[in-house]
């Protein structure tokens, strides 16, 4: 049997990490969640000389503290779970910021192996690193890597192997502070030592020192478990309040700047700097995209293009993929009658099959090259850029400029979007994001509101209906911001440097994605729509839409028929239109009764696959909360713009 | 040299000397002396390296009172309008240092 070794990847975010996990498991790898957490938790595994090796990609953080269910995640794997080693990924163009965290790694006593990564990056920028200094001065072995082009894995991976077998010896620096802070670092330990075995057993000491001098809640919270802990809380409380009254600042700050005046050091005296920086393309092309003026003109192009390709491929895709799917559904029909009674056969085909059909008609023509297209942004640095563009305008929600990033996937498919509010700091503003993401049009309501208003209304009308959408998103977004309880949260974010993606990393994360997608959305697609088969065939269909008929037809003035392609709707959105036009000639609608149609697709429900979505990431509650926003709000909507726009354009 | 809770009186001798960060120009520089905000604000500035002492640099101002995006620690890092605004510098009078 292959011998067993378990590492994990920890580093800041835009150090190229993921790039590195994609090179050592490629195709080996799952996606999911850390269990009861909305944090992304991607393991693989590799072959490599003997050796079984799991992999775990760490989320991207630039501390260990608790500033985020991120740093959370990350630091209880590392201790508690210990894998046999860590690489820490660091990117060379930003060393210092880069050893802040590696010096919190070291701190907690973990077995680290340091990948200095993009040093291509590095030399760019007129900077080049003794990789050597720098493992002498960590006591750590460093290799330098490319991940990109994959240069340097194979000595990162006989390093890790050379570290577990116990050839190479860690001997890692012991990090002290400044004698005022060393001082007390120590009585602290000293007493956790003494007083708390339980938790030493699983964090080093010292770290627990250090945290309970930052004044870590999260550590505070696991001692306040023992015995002893309230007892240690507060002599860590007077320590730490000295300490402030010392230095005038408060003692994360204090700890921090020690941290950070060491990274300095080191890096100081390991970095050679080569030539003074050209000005490159990257940093011309940085400057036009976050211009005053060209930057917004290229925010736009960069949309637009980026809707136009995924329309026009999709429809294309969609087209010839449905007329497929669409024979092969018809040959099952013709033949499974032979073998099974004609009930199971028609809920067969029209339910599962069709929900799979409906599936794979959107997933794969819209989903996919909308993945594609987002990789190629994410990997090449541009979604910063667009969020700095946007960050005043976010403000006014509330949100800030990250928020565009989820906002902005909206417009594909709202289930990556919901699940894309993630990058926001916290649950408040996860939750606000993902509520206005529900507002946005994707892809498939887009194809209602082209197919009618835009087709038969004129373009103007369509056009107009988004301008209405989003101020629409705005306003609900600002009662929402009023609404919720908390403080609104600034932007602190990192711009990368620009970088030429690869095909092999966006492909993977297209793959990854796209895998997710189906596990999230079939399910429930193909549930939902064999349930509603189930109701039309047992007759029960015709009670609903009759009970609905005062709100379709009575104030909505919609033609009674609509309410079937609503309710079916839910399943995906632009059922609507291809059922409104198989039980209603579409000629016989008047403008306003398109628009209003439209107007309700638009933001009556999230589809199920968004709800799911929705119910993954903030529980039930709030999906059901959202899902009965949207549909009073489509409702009221609906029928008020009925009436006015009965006056405005009478037929 | 220090950063605050939020309420605290100040403690800075030369308090005067230190602005905003929001009100240096694209290409000025300065010194970190302080940040005023929340204990979560304060950790996360310190954190992402903006430390007193620190030399900064504004690469590029938003439209209409939009974020900053400035270097630090050979970094780029883009705050918040609100974020720059509780952050204060002393200007370094020479543009071309460094």
């Amino acid at each position: 049997m292959a011998k067993q070794l378990r590492i994990a990847l920890a580093g800041n975010a835009n150090v190229g990490k993921s790039v590195i996990f994609n090179q050592l498991t490629g195709l080996n790898q799952i996606v999911g969640n850390w269990p009861g957490k909305t944090v992304e938790r991607a393991e693989g595994t590799l072959h490599f000389k003997g050796y079984k090796i799991r992999i775990i990609d760490l989320p991207g953080i630039y501390s260990l503290s608790t500033f985020s269910m991120e740093e959370i995640v990350s630091r209880e794997y590392i201790a508690v779970e210990k894998p046999d080693i860590i690489v820490n990924v660091i990117d060379a163009s930003a060393l210092e910021r880069n050893l802040y965290f590696t010096i919190q790694l070291l701190e907690l006593e973990a077995p680290i192996i340091v990948d200095l990564n993009q040093i291509d990056l590095a030399a760019k920028k007129g900077i080049r690193i003794d990789a050597e200094k720098l493992s002498k001065a960590l006591g750590v072995p460093v290799i330098p890597t490319v991940a990109i082009t994959g240069s340097g894995i194979a000595e990162l991976l006989s390093t890790v192997i050379a570290v577990a077998q116990g050839e190479k010896k860690l001997e890692p620096l012991k990090v002290s502070y400044g004698r005022e802070i060393e001082e007390r670092v120590r009585a602290i330990e000293k007493i956790v030592n003494a007083k708390l075995p339980q938790i030493c057993k699983v964090y080093p000491a010292r770290w627990v020192a250090i945290k309970l001098l930052e004044r870590d809640a999260d550590v505070a919270g696991k001692l306040k478990n023992y015995k002893n802990g309230l007892e240690i809380l507060d002599y860590a409380e007077k320590i730490a309040s000295e300490l402030e009254k010392m230095h005038g600042e408060s003692s994360p700050v204090i700890i921090a700047s020690e941290r950070y005046s060491l990274a300095s050091k080191i890096a100081k005296d390991v970095t050679v700097i080569e030539v003074p920086p050209r000005i490159s393309m990257e940093q011309k092309l940085d400057a036009v995209t976050t211009h005053k003026i060209f930057g917004y003109l290229v925010l736009a192009g960069v949309l637009a293009s980026m809707f136009a390709l995924i329309f026009a491929g999709g429809s294309l895709i969609s087209a010839s993929l449905e007329s497929l799917l669409l024979n092969f559904s018809l040959w099952v029909e013709q033949w499974l009658p032979l073998f099974l009674p004609q009930v199971v056969v028609n809920i067969f085909s029209k339910g599962v099959l069709g929900g799979i059909i409906a599936g794979i008609t959107i997933a794969l023509p819209y989903i996919v090259p909308f993945y594609i297209l987002l990789a190629l942004l994410e990997d090449s640095g541009y979604l910063p850029r667009a969020a700095f563009l946007m960050d005043n305008l976010m403000h006014k929600m509330g949100l800030h400029g990250k928020a565009f990033i989820p906002l902005m996937l909206g417009y594909g498919c709202n289930v990556p979007a919901c699940i894309g509010c993630r990058i926001m700091e916290t649950e408040r503003e996860r939750f606000i994001a993902a509520f206005v993401v529900t507002l946005i049009p994707c892809a498939a309501r887009t194809v209602v509101i082209l197919g009618l208003v835009g087709r038969y209304v004129g373009l103007q009308a369509a056009l107009a209906l988004y301008a209405f959408d989003l101020i629409l998103v705005f306003t609900m977004g600002r009662i929402a911001f009023k609404a919720l309880p908390g403080e609104p949260v600034g932007l602190i974010m990192e711009m990368p440097l620009y970088k030429k993606p690869s095909i092999k990393n966006i492909a993977l994360k297209t793959w990854s994605r796209t895998r997710d997608f189906v596990y999230i959305a079939f399910p429930i697609i193909v549930a939902g729509s064999t349930l509603l088969v189930a109701l039309e065939m047992s007759g029960f269909m015709n009670y609903i839409v009759w009970g609905s008929s005062p709100l379709i037809a009575g104030w909505l003035g919609l033609p009674v028929e609509a309410g079937i392609p609503l309710i079916f709707g839910v399943l995906r959105k632009e059922l609507t239109l291809i059922l409104l036009s198989e039980l209603v000639p579409i000629q016989s609608l008047t403008a306003v009764q398109m628009i209003v149609f439209s107007i309700v697709t638009m933001i009556y429900i999230p589809c199920v696959a968004t709800i799911a979505a929705l119910n993954r990431e903030f529980g039930w509650k709030k999906a059901l909360a959202v899902t009965l926003i949207d549909v009073s709000l489509a409702l009221l909507i609906g029928g008020l713009a009925y009436r006015i726009l009965s006056l405005a354009m009478p037929t | 040299m220090q950063f605050r809770h939020k309420g605290q009186k100040p403690k800075i001798e030369n308090e005067n000397e230190a602005v905003s960060i929001t009100s240096l120009n694209e290409g000025e520089r300065g010194i970190v002396s302080h940040a005023v905000g929340g204990f979560g604000l304060l950790r996360r500035l310190a954190e992402m390296g903006l430390t007193p002492g620190t030399e900064v640099k504004v690469l590029r101002k938003g439209l209409f009172s939009g974020p900053v995006e400035i270097e630090v620690r050979g970094v780029a890092l883009a705050l918040g309008h609100g974020v720059a605004s509780k952050v204060f510098v002393k200007p370094l009078k020479d543009a071309s240092h460094g």
